[in-house]
């Protein structure tokens, strides 16, 4: 429990935003960013609580220095959600992009979870 | 004839109760976390202004409030700041709207 809540003390306070949609690629947009948190690359946060404005949600991600996007293919919903709240994205990351065929298979499969984190660590880290 | 009202009536005693403003202070004991108190209850002081000022570092409580960044300031259930210690200017805007 003690992992949910992040201190604003660290020096870099990035959010990450997954859009969690009903897909292979959705699925692997959570579990990538959940991976990213765990790394301490940034704070995994709840987008849907952005459309629905909801003002701790809203107001962690107005004290983020930074926001990452992680979406599962070209719709791009979570990006644009952030983006009809008011904040801009400084990084986009489209899974079905890194190579992986979108679906509608639910189930992560293993390998496909290795390469897209392998592909979006491999594009945060070279910036 | 006219009847006679014996009724006694005692007069109706109305007390109006004002509440005092509740601050939370949501955060886990960080230095950030107790500048925010600290700040806050001098604006509060310097302004003669009462409130509650609770400090919670119940996780479950933070979450509920949707916040995923402390230091957080939660005035009357409202999620006002979170992630950063709020300056004097914004504390004095929030308890005297």
């Amino acid at each position: 429990m003690t992992e949910n809540v992040k201190c604003g003390c660290s020096a870099a306070n990035i959010a990450i935003f997954p859009c969690v949609g009903a897909s292979n690629v959705g699925q692997l947009s959570n579990k990538i960013a959940i991976e990213l948190d765990k790394k301490e690359i940034g704070n995994l946060m709840c987008t849907v609580g952005i459309g629905a404005r909801a003002p701790g949600l809203m107001k962690s991600a107005e004290a983020s220095d930074r926001i990452i996007v992680i979406d599962g293919c070209p719709v791009s919903c979570a990006s644009k959600t952030l983006e009809l709240a008011g904040f801009k994205v400084d990084r986009h990351i489209v899974i079905s992009e890194l190579g992986i065929k979108k679906t509608k298979d639910r189930d992560l499969k293993d390998d496909e979870v290795s390469e897209a984190l392998e592909k979006t660590l491999e594009i945060l880290l070279s910036e | 004839m006219k009847k006679q009202n014996n009724i006694k009536t005692k007069p109706i005693e109305r007390k109006i109760e004002v509440k005092n403003m509740k601050i939370e202070i949501l955060g886990t004991g960080c230095s950030k976390c107790k500048k925010t108190k600290e700040v806050i209850e001098k604006i509060l002081r310097e302004n003669g202004i009462e409130a509650e000022v609770v400090k919670v570092d119940d996780f479950e409580k933070i979450l509920n409030y949707g916040v995923m960044v402390t230091p957080a300031v939660v005035i009357d259930g409202e999620v006002k700041l979170a992630g950063k210690i709020p300056d004097e200017k914004e504390i004095l805007k929030w308890i005297t709207k």
